[in-house]
């Protein structure tokens, strides 16, 4: 075999690999703007975006997305928050920084049905009702590690000589923090807030056991979904698909301008 | 040290309350008695949870889960391999950005969604049927494509190949190129040279991968719930039948045994390949 024919295969692979990720969501997005109430492919001819008009008239949908936008700022903003602290402890730590780091991301190995059942049972005999905060505490637990990493990274570009040099003049902690740390840090920040907002949007195993009247919209979807989905299911499966892209997209292309 | 201390403090708490502690009460809840007066456990030693596991073919799924687990988690470190092996030694700069970029975005998409699009790929009258039959591979279309254990399995390749492909991403950027060029300057072919140099020196990554998409097998239920056929097994679903009819006792002991898989093999993986070494080079 040629150099040239081996290369081949690997990118073969590398292609087999990124179409069972990317067709089928493509395909249903391509079918979500197909106007017949058939699922299939549309023809280029008529695309059309009747099925997202229709989704304003969706009460229930709508309603689960505001329920799962709340939960997913509310659980986005606390898990940004406790990362960066985690985050700042790791940069203070000299040993030890490895088991930090493994504590920190354990919690995205447990899984989701135990994690949701585990809390629902315990808030239930805690005597709290279920509502956006109790789905928000199992979303925190799968966010916060993502958060964590994503900061991480950013510190990359934090030189510890800056740090020093800082101390040596006569700053302290709070100074060096507040003037050379969270700068560096703000664009990592951001990438991060919008991660943990999309993680816990599209989260669904963990928020079962925990949604009160209102259910998120992962849950209704997924409701929908077996119960003979209609074309308004492609709609906004294909929408949110399409945002969650997009976000992440935006983020990688702006982390290259700053690289 | 005191700055480290208060800094470390809420991610504990966080951790700790949400976390470990409805865990550990879990894990000592599977050891009480059903009590079904009050439809609740109460606090005496029963093993009667963990006897029921026995029951009901429930063994078969927990280790049939296992085997499916094994058997993504082999998949997915072989379609992830080439793919780290590309982004390091194959593309230029831009091409490589593009596919850390492909391979990050699934992490922040929907799993149910993701799942849901491939029920109208394999779907009776779907792409893939579509194009076999009009192909003339096939007169009628295949059911075996969707709510199948075929249907499962490639659903769970798709769901978790991201986090296989991580950790093999991070191993293979530790390896030379020069390393490389050096053995085919000796004469060594491709294989050779992929076989005795770049395969052992990313083992490391290659267990790692395998490790967080058998875990993530284990705890899934989307893909089964969306692609699996009738009463498609799998510990996830089967915890949630067992709360259908509130068997707390049998749902907490299915739940240890679980975390006890999960947490043993991350500890000896650990312990074996260093996989907390993975992430040095990533957050320095």
């Amino acid at each position: 075999m040629t150099a040239r024919s081996n290369a081949a295969t690997v990118w073969i692979l590398v292609a087999l690999a990124v179409a069972l990720i990317y067709a089928p969501p493509v395909y249903l997005i391509a079918i979500s703007l197909n106007p017949a109430l058939q699922p299939g492919l549309p023809s280029l001819g008529d695309l059309s975006l009747k099925w997202y008009v229709a989704l304003a008239g969706e009460g229930g949908l709508t309603r689960a997305l505001r329920e799962s936008l709340l939960v997913a700022t509310i659980t986005a903003l606390a898990a940004v928050a406790l990362a960066l602290l985690a985050a700042l402890a790791y940069l203070e730590l000299r040993r030890g920084r490895t088991i930090w780091f493994l504590a920190m991301l354990l919690p995205l190995f447990v899984p989701g049905v135990i994690q949701g059942l585990a809390l629902s049972v315990i808030f239930t005999r805690a005597g709290i009702t279920p509502s956006a905060l109790t789905v928000a505490a199992a979303h925190l637990l799968w966010a916060m590690p993502f958060a964590f990493i994503v900061i991480l990274t950013s510190m990359t570009g934090l030189r510890p000589s800056w740090l020093m040099a800082a101390a040596d003049l006569g700053a302290n902690w709070w100074q060096r923090t507040r003037d050379i740390t969270l700068p560096v840090l703000t664009p990592g920040l951001l990438s991060a807030l919008i991660f943990a907002f999309l993680l816990s949007l599209n989260e669904f195993g963990r928020a079962f056991y925990l949604v009160g009247r209102q259910n998120t919209l992962p849950i209704e979807l997924f409701g929908r979904m077996n119960s003979g989905a209609d074309p308004t299911i492609y709609a906004i499966s294909g929408a949110i698909f399409f945002v969650s892209l997009l976000c992440v997209g935006a983020i990688f292309l702006s982390a290259r301008k700053r690289t | 040290m005191k700055t480290i201390l208060s800094l470390m403090s809420l991610p504990v708490i966080a951790v700790l309350v949400l976390g470990a502690a409805p865990l550990c009460v879990v894990v000592v809840w599977s050891f009480w008695t059903w009590d079904p007066s009050t439809y609740w456990i109460r606090p005496e030693l029963s093993l009667a949870g963990y006897a029921a596991i026995g029951e009901a073919g429930r063994w078969t799924v927990l280790l049939g889960t296992l085997f499916k687990a094994v058997l993504a988690a082999s998949f997915c470190v072989v379609l992830a391999f080439p793919l780290a092996y590309a982004i390091r030694f194959l593309a230029g700069r831009r091409l490589a950005l593009v596919l850390m970029a492909l391979i990050t975005i699934p992490f922040f998409t929907s799993y149910l969604i993701r799942a849901f699009s491939w029920r109208l790929v394999l779907g009776r009258t779907g792409p893939v049927n579509e194009a076999l039959q009009s192909l003339g591979l096939i007169a009628e279309p295949l059911d075996w494509l969707l709510f199948s254990d075929f249907a499962i399995m490639v659903g769970f390749i798709a769901s978790y190949l991201p986090f296989a492909a991580f950790p093999l991403i991070l191993a293979m950027q530790r390896v030379e190129p020069s390393l490389l060029k050096a053995a085919q300057d000796l004469g060594a072919g491709f294989w050779r040279i992929v076989g005795s140099i770049v395969i052992p020196l990313t083992l490391s990554g290659s267990f790692a991968g395998f490790l967080f998409v058998f875990v993530m097998v284990i705890g899934s239920q989307t893909e089964v719930q969306m692609l699996g056929g009738a009463g498609a097994p799998i510990v996830s679903i089967m915890i949630n039948d067992v709360m259908r009819v509130a068997n707390f006792p049998l749902a907490f002991a299915i739940s240890s045994v679980v975390l006890i898989c999960v947490f043993g093999v991350l500890l000896a993986g650990n312990r074996i390949f260093g996989l907390a070494r993975l992430f040095e080079g990533m957050s320095k």
